[in-house]
């Protein structure tokens, strides 16, 4: 079984949402595992089997109670300057690409389905990060990690939209409305992130957004100090994110972040029911 | 009377004069004004079209200073033919009256309106609005931009000493505008605690509300009303007002109570573009949802688009682009890439957690004030070469060579916050070892009493130690200073040019014997103010904004020290200068990725 969870644009909080789920539903005996089928980033993490992959995915593993793999993220895209993207396959180094030397994209979805495939043999439930926002007109048709996986796997999705910086329902209706229409279907959720106040003056919007896609509203997180791991092109850190102490400081964020949820009338039960739990 | 008459007949006689740019106050209107007939063969022409109606205190006077049709020189071209035609002479001559009537009749109309509304808060509608402003005025419209309704702290005095948002008089300087007012920003919300708001009104202050306050009682009571007041007035004067709106125009769950986007393009009747950042993504779903949630008889309003701050190759995004014209029917009309410009911001850097900046090698250490008011006045310090750390808590002051400590709404209650948190132990540390200004409420801390027997600032009454670098007493009361602007010199160091605007609550009493400044005044005596410690590192003055012109950065920097190496200011600009480029600057990135022609046909001035 497994779940996506997409943003409506890259920092609206998939990665942190993905690994409070992780940590709620691990601390709820459900064998649950991260993935994210490609990954634009500089801060990548060693695995024990000796792969690389993203340092979200990683962080999302120990939310998980378990040891990052490298299936857990088989495409890793670094950005080494001068317009060259490394590509790093199933956590080892496959080639750079540039403008001139693509990606061949059919060849790493199915790369990309083939590692998905084994993490959910292992695991009772996958739980899948998207990237960036997966309507981006000018790249839908080669993307990988969004509409591409939900097309090749059938999987059910979750929207995450980032109320702080203003027009969350025009994110989430746009981008509902966006997903091609065969895929709608799977479109089950989605989440308001990052709100600040009294959540009863959303409600009435939240209907209409609920009436017009039929997606349900599964709960309005507040806005959490808890910014890392940074996953987005946007923000490198300097890879300084290991140690105990981080490890223990993410792990009990979540869990007052699991609070604060449980606190607002998050639907979790709503959550498992999607997830087929 | 009589000397008008004078002058007019001098007008008469001397012929068509264009832009005097000989005159000490051009341009005193906006810029290319013709200044022909600096006094008018109108007056008092009666048109509130044009003019108004003072209540003076010898009854009503006739109040041209809002009049900028005498200054259009269509308008002054076809007097003086008129003047010619007919054989007038003198300035009494009762056919003015005609030409004014025809001169109306030819050269006015009522100016449109444009909106820019923004899919988020950070789609940079502020800066899309200001390069709209210089894009139109560079081909010779009269322009004015407008915000009805603006959260923010970071506001300006305008020459009638009213308030408005900083924002607003930068896109006005874009528009070639001299004086901005308030009508351009009537209704200002300066948030005082998490709930509660000071809504300002035409630039004075008018009611507190919060927020279910604001929107059930204000908006639907004065506030429409204030927003079509003025947007007509500006309607009248210019031919086009660049509205702005706020936040997102699909907040569905406020729409009825939003007097701030399509209501207000409403009220205007007002095109619409919509601008959309796509720097984080999701920018395609962001425009067509806005598009979307809009309900039909606004959405109407919605000519175009604009994909903003673009980084990278914005042909990347043309197929997306013309996919996202042909599901809304609404075209793209600019693909604009990341403007790489130093303006101020409403969204400062200090406000969205940025907690360091710059790269010089001196640490000057920002206090970050809760309540911190008219930020942007640092902005030209950030310039220099320095680094910077927003100070939250005691540990970020480690390490600091310099300490600012800016302005603030609530002095008392900042200084409060000071003093709990610790920052005001350090700073006392730390004086007389490394140099500390304060500025309005930072400099008011600085003394050694802050009276607020009144209860105004905290709520209840009391009487504070301050930090006790000057020997100052502030008292606070119902009492507000503003001055529009002050010009002066140094009273220290190389006595250069210094500006600033007060904008505070409360006065000081000084004992101090050295002054920062001597302001100048019309006929009188220029006027000590501020305080300056030397030996002691230590400065303070009531001046926003005193970092603009060089002479005080120069001055200030030259006792930063980071291990004994001053900070070089050799490159220390004016920041008027510096804005002046910048906008050049912007409006050129939009006008090269942006269709120009339709811009002009959606603001609807073509002739
Ligand atoms: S309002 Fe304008 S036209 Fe009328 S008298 Fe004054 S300057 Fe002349």
């Amino acid at each position: 079984m497994s779940i996506l969870f997409l943003g409506t644009s890259s920092g609206a909080g998939k990665t942190t949402v993905c690994a409070m789920v992780c940590r709620y539903l691990s601390r709820n005996g459900v064998d649950v595992a991260p993935f994210k089928g490609s990954n634009l980033s500089l801060n990548s993490i060693a695995t024990k089997d000796g792969g690389e992959i993203g340092m979200g995915q990683a962080f999302q593993a120990w939310a998980a109670g378990i040891e990052p793999e490298t299936d857990m993220n088989p495409v890793l895209l670094k950005p080494s300057g001068k317009g060259v993207i490394q590509l790093v396959l199933n956590g080892r180094p496959y080639k750079n690409i540039t403008k001139d030397d693509p990606m061949d994209r059919g060849m790493t979805l199915q790369e990309v389905k083939k590692a998905y495939d084994r993490m959910n043999e292992r695991h009772r439930l996958v739980l899948c990060e998207g990237s960036g926002s997966p309507v981006e007109l000018n790249l839908m048709d080669t993307d990988l990690a969004n509409v591409g996986l939900m097309r090749v796997t059938g999987v059910p999705a979750i929207l995450v939209g980032d109320i702080e910086r203003g027009g969350v329902f025009a994110a989430i209706y746009g981008t509902w409305k966006l997903i091609p229409d065969e895929l709608k279907p799977q479109m089950k959720g989605f989440i308001i992130n990052r709100f600040r106040g009294d959540g009863s003056i959303l409600r009435s919007a939240i209907g209409h957004i609920e009436s017009l896609t039929g997606m349900k509203c599964l709960g309005v997180l507040r806005y959490e100090y808890l910014r890392f791991p940074e996953e987005d092109s946007l923000s490198s850190s300097d890879g300084k994110l290991e140690g105990n102490d981080v490890h223990t400081a993410f792990i009990s964020n979540l869990d007052e972040m699991i609070a604060h949820a449980e606190e607002d009338g998050f639907d979790f039960d709503g959550l498992k029911k999607i997830c087929g739990l | 009377m009589e000397k008008i008459v004078k002058k007019v007949n001098d007008e008469i006689k001397r012929g068509w004069l264009g832009p005097d740019h000989n005159c000490p106050y051009h341009p005193a209107h906006f810029t290319g004004q013709d200044c022909s007939f600096c006094y008018c063969p109108f007056f008092p022409c009666n048109d509130t079209t044009f003019g108004w109606e003072l209540q003076g205190r010898h009854g009503a006077v006739w109040n041209c200073s809002d009049c900028l049709f005498i200054h259009r020189t269509p308008v002054v071209k076809f007097i003086y033919s008129e003047i010619e035609r007919l054989g007038i002479e003198d300035a009494k001559d009762p056919r003015f009256n005609d030409i004014f009537k025809a001169a109306k009749e030819r050269f006015w109309k009522k100016g449109k309106a444009l909106m820019v509304v923004g899919a988020t808060s950070d789609a940079g509608k502020s800066v899309t609005v200001a390069a709209i402003c210089r894009i139109l005025h560079d081909r010779g419209y009269l322009v004015a931009p407008f915000k009805s309704q603006n959260m923010s702290l970071n506001s300006k005095v305008t020459r009638t000493g009213a308030e408005i948002a900083m924002i607003q008089v930068l896109q006005a300087k874009a528009a070639g505008i001299t004086n901005p007012d308030a009508h351009m920003n009537p209704i200002l919300l300066k948030p005082k605690g998490d709930t509660v708001s000071q809504v300002m009104v035409c630039g004075k202050p008018f009611a507190d509300y919060d927020v279910e306050g604001y929107y059930n009682e204000f908006v639907p009571g004065p506030g429409i009303e204030i927003v079509k007041e003025h947007v007509d007035f500006l309607k009248d004067r210019y031919d086009c007002v660049i509205m702005e709106g706020a936040g997102s125009p699909a907040e569905i769950n406020i729409y009825d109570k939003d007097i701030a986007n399509m209501r207000a393009a409403e009220i205007a009747d007002a095109n619409v573009i919509l601008v959309v950042n796509v720097e984080w993504g999701g920018s395609f779903a962001y425009a067509l949802g806005t598009v979307e949630l809009i309900p039909e008889k606004d959405r109407k309003r919605i000519k175009g688009i604009i994909l903003n701050n673009v980084r990278g190759n914005t042909e990347n995004l043309r197929s997306g682009a013309d996919r996202l014209e042909e599901i809304t029917g609404i075209p793209v009309i600019g693909i604009i890439p990341h403007a790489d410009v130093v303006l101020p911001s409403e969204d400062s850097e200090a406000l969205r957690g940025v907690r360091s900046k710059g790269r010089g090698e001196s640490l000057i250490g920002v206090i970050k004030f809760p309540r911190m008011a008219n930020f942007t006045d640092l902005d030209p310090l950030f310039l220099e070469d320095v680094s910077t750390v927003f100070v939250e808590k005691p540990e970020d002051l480690k390490g600091v060579d310099a300490i600012v400590m800016p302005g603030t709404k609530n002095t008392v209650a900042d200084y409060l916050w000071m003093q709990e948190t610790g920052i005001a132990d350090v700073i006392k540390g730390l004086w007389k070892k490394i140099p500390i200004v304060g500025i309005c409420g930072g400099y008011q801390m600085m003394g050694k009493v802050l009276d607020d027997s009144n209860g105004i600032e905290a709520g209840k009454s009391a009487v504070y130690e301050g930090l006790g670098f000057f020997d100052n007493t502030t008292t606070f009361g119902e009492y507000a200073k503003q001055i529009l602007r002050n010009e002066g010199k140094l009273a220290v160091g190389d006595g250069g040019e210094i500006t600033g605007y007060e904008l505070h609550m409360g006065i000081s009493d000084v004992r101090e014997k050295q002054p920062l400044v001597y302001l100048e005044r019309f006929h009188a005596d220029p006027v000590p103010e501020g305080c300056v410690r030397e030996e002691d590192l230590t400065f303070g003055t009531y001046q926003h904004g005193i970092f603009d012109k060089p002479a005080f950065r120069k001055y200030f920097l030259s006792f930063v020290k980071h291990n004994g190496k001053p900070v070089d200011t050799s490159h220390a600009e004016d920041y008027d200068v510096t804005i002046e480029e910048n906008l050049v600057k912007l409006a050129k990135v939009f006008e090269e990725n942006m269709d120009v022609e339709r811009l002009i046909d959606i603001a609807g001035v073509r002739e």
